[in-house]
């Protein structure tokens, strides 16, 4: 019956169904608490997020905003305590990640959704080679003999452009550019439908981080796999994504296309965040900073959390905080004072 | 303008088990008095060793620096105190570059002490807290101590260390890239205010191609220890002459969609600055390599007025 209705809706409408039907990955609601001491850090605040098949969005906001914890609840492993998900779910292919045991959500990690942890110098077991560490994981999610695993582990290495003579070197004999690689080949051995990217290239210098996010690109085309970038880098993400998420304060505050996030109405915030940024495209005299800080986490603003600091903060912004509107299709906002687009120098 | 500091063929070596490492090599440039030099490369091009070479942190292994019209290059170490006055450093970790045991006021203050410029207490704590009201830091923030701030106003406590002795010259050590761009904005804007403020000279050390262009006069792009292209911003932003330049500008994350993204990707990775031999460095990842890139170095040329770059077929690639 279901199925049957979803085919007239194809037939009829297939964008429709490309939104109804192939979300990979729908967060709803979801609120992640860390109790420090007898505070308690609100780190995500009723977060909804949908990711479709083949998909790359960016998430993306400053210290302290609550992506990597955003991240770490997709996969279960938000350091517990201090850390907890209190509310909400994470449905990945209709399931319910959060409501799984420990011992089901391992089928999930790894082989479904894989992680690409921001340091590339710590996220290597030092004591393994890394043709060990590859292996490990396909041996983990298939049944494959260890020679099976290993001569698939020195294909994945070739992949990312490691010469697979070097299945028996260990971490440290490699740079940082390199275990990146390594990390990369790691995570999608078992060709993941979705990869989570936690500042993969933050630490590596620009030319590598160029060489780093054409490998991803090319392999995610390749593969299918749908990917979650989280960066500070709004660069990074015009030159990989195709939607962006901006979280300020642990609240999602705008979120479209790529063409919608940069060159759409806009958000205080996010307009703040381009203009803070010198750009190699255009001469300006002074940056224009947003002034202040983000809040402590642990006292946040009443109303709209970013109210302190914007510019067109009225008295309706300090009492209630503002709905997330669909301004345009998929072009969602969360602000009372939405502002124009703006394509003045400094953007 | 009056040249401030002058660095003739300057060398750091640091020795190692199997070599040389050639940190800083023949590396020449002059700063203007009131400008700002950007120093460019990625981690390990011998940057931050060359900022802290010209400042005496580290001796140099050969190699001259002139200061003020002074040659500095052997200082007694009298002189060398007296110099400090005026030649200064902000640090690049707000987190680590900070006494965890001492108040922003403390902090601020002990340059204060160790020249002992105030006649009196009244004195001092007036131009501690002139001080913090200059770098942005609210007068509530005397007694507190660095690990209760956030990024952005600790390195302003860097920042208001570095100017207490109202130097002429300072050498900012990536000052901004442990910051949020937000953040790093306003840091921005305080160190372009107090250089007009105080016609202050600055070597700006960074990997960030775009904080260098906002900020600088003139550029210098290191690769492995040397100086491979140099030139006034804008014009190394129009033209980039070495293949290297060439390549670490187009690999700019831009954020903006109307821009075209021809990446120019280099092959494999720095290799090592352990006794490099007579060859040109860049030369293993370099997509315009003959092989008399591997006979013999190339020389720092001026190939356009004011433009120079050290790479042995700069003119053929770039048809001039």
């Amino acid at each position: 019956m279901v199925s049957a209705m979803h085919l007239t809706l194809a037939l009829n409408n297939r964008e429709m169904v490309t939104q109804m039907d192939h979300d990979l990955l729908k967060i709803t609601n979801l609120e992640v608490l860390y109790s420090v001491d007898d505070d308690l850090v609100r780190a995500v605040n009723s977060v909804s997020l949908k990711l479709q098949d083949k998909e790359t969005l960016g998430l993306v906001g400053e210290t302290g905003a609550g992506k990597t914890t955003l991240a770490l609840s997709i996969l279960g492993i938000v350091p517990n305590p201090p850390g907890k998900v209190v509310a909400g779910s994470v449905e990945y292919e209709g399931i319910d990640l959060l409501k799984l045991s420990d011992r089901q959500l391992r089928r999930y990690r790894g082989k479904e959704i894989a992680m690409i942890f921001q340091d590339p110098m710590t996220s290597l077991n030092p004591v393994l080679t890394v043709g060990d560490q590859i292996s490990e994981v396909i041996r983990l999610h298939n049944k494959v003999s260890q020679s099976d695993a290993s001569s698939q582990a020195k294909n994945m290495l070739e992949l990312v452009g490691i010469q697979s003579s070097r299945y028996g070197d260990y971490p440290h004999e490699f740079s940082g550019g390199m275990k990146q690689r390594v990390i990369i080949a790691i995570a999608l051995a078992c060709n993941p439908k979705l990869l989570i990217a936690d500042e993969p290239t933050t630490a590596l210098d620009v030319t590598i981080q160029m060489q780093i996010l054409d490998l991803m690109n090319k392999l995610k085309k390749e593969r299918d796999s749908a990917m979650l970038l989280i960066t500070h880098d709004l660069g990074v993400v015009a030159e990989v994504c195709d939607s962006v998420a901006i979280m300020y304060a642990g609240e999602i505050i705008e979120q479209g296309s790529l063409k919608d996030v940069f060159e759409g109405e806009s958000h205080p915030y996010k307009l703040g965040l381009f203009n803070s940024l010198p750009d190699i495209d255009s001469d300006v005299e002074r940056l224009e900073s947003i002034p202040g800080i983000a809040p402590d986490p642990t006292k946040l603003p009443k109303g709209c959390k970013f109210h302190p600091r914007c510019k067109y903060c009225t008295e309706v912004c300090v009492s209630i905080n503002p709905e997330f509107i669909e301004r345009t299709f998929g072009h969602f906002i969360k602000c009372w004072h939405i502002q124009p687009p703006n394509r003045g120098n400094t953007v | 303008m009056s040249v401030l500091l002058e660095v003739n063929e300057l060398k750091k070596y640091f020795p190692t088990a199997s070599g040389m490492l050639h940190a800083v090599d023949k590396i020449s440039f002059k700063v203007e008095s009131g400008k700002t030099l950007g120093v460019v490369g990625e981690s390990g091009c011998g940057k931050s060793t060359l900022g802290r070479v010209v400042l005496h942190l580290l001796s140099a292994t050969s190699g001259q620096i002139v200061f003020d019209g002074e040659d500095i290059s052997k200082p007694s170490s009298a002189r060398l105190h007296e110099l400090r006055r005026n030649m200064q450093m902000v640090f690049q970790d707000p987190f680590s570059s900070l006494n965890p045991r001492q108040s922003v006021s403390e902090i601020i203050g002990e340059p204060l002490l160790i020249y002992n410029v105030c006649k009196n207490k009244e004195e001092y704590r007036e131009r501690v807290l002139e001080l913090m009201e200059t770098v942005g830091l609210a007068q509530r923030y005397e007694n507190t101590y660095p690990h209760e701030l956030d990024g952005g106003r600790r390195q302003r406590i860097g920042i208001g260390r570095a100017l207490a002795l109202n130097p002429k010259f300072v050498v900012c050590d990536e000052p901004v890239s442990a910051l949020d761009v937000s953040i790093q904005a306003q840091i921005l804007n305080l160190m372009q205010d107090l250089q007009e403020a105080r016609g202050l000279t600055y070597i700006f050390i960074t990997h960030n191609l775009s904080v260098v262009k906002h900020i600088s006069d003139d550029i210098m792009v290191m690769y492995l220890g040397e100086m491979v292209e140099k030139s006034n911003t804008k014009e190394l932003f129009a033209t980039q002459l070495h293949p290297y330049a060439k390549a670490l500008l187009s690999s700019i994350p831009r954020a903006r969609l109307d821009v075209k993204r021809d990446h120019i990707l280099l092959r494999g990775e720095l290799s090592s600055p352990v006794e490099p031999g007579d060859v040109c460095r860049f030369a293993q990842r370099c997509n315009y390599r003959k092989e008399i890139c591997t006979q013999n170095a190339p020389r720092l040329e001026e190939v356009l007025p004011g433009h120079f770059a050290a790479c042995h077929r700069v003119r053929e690639i770039n048809g001039l």
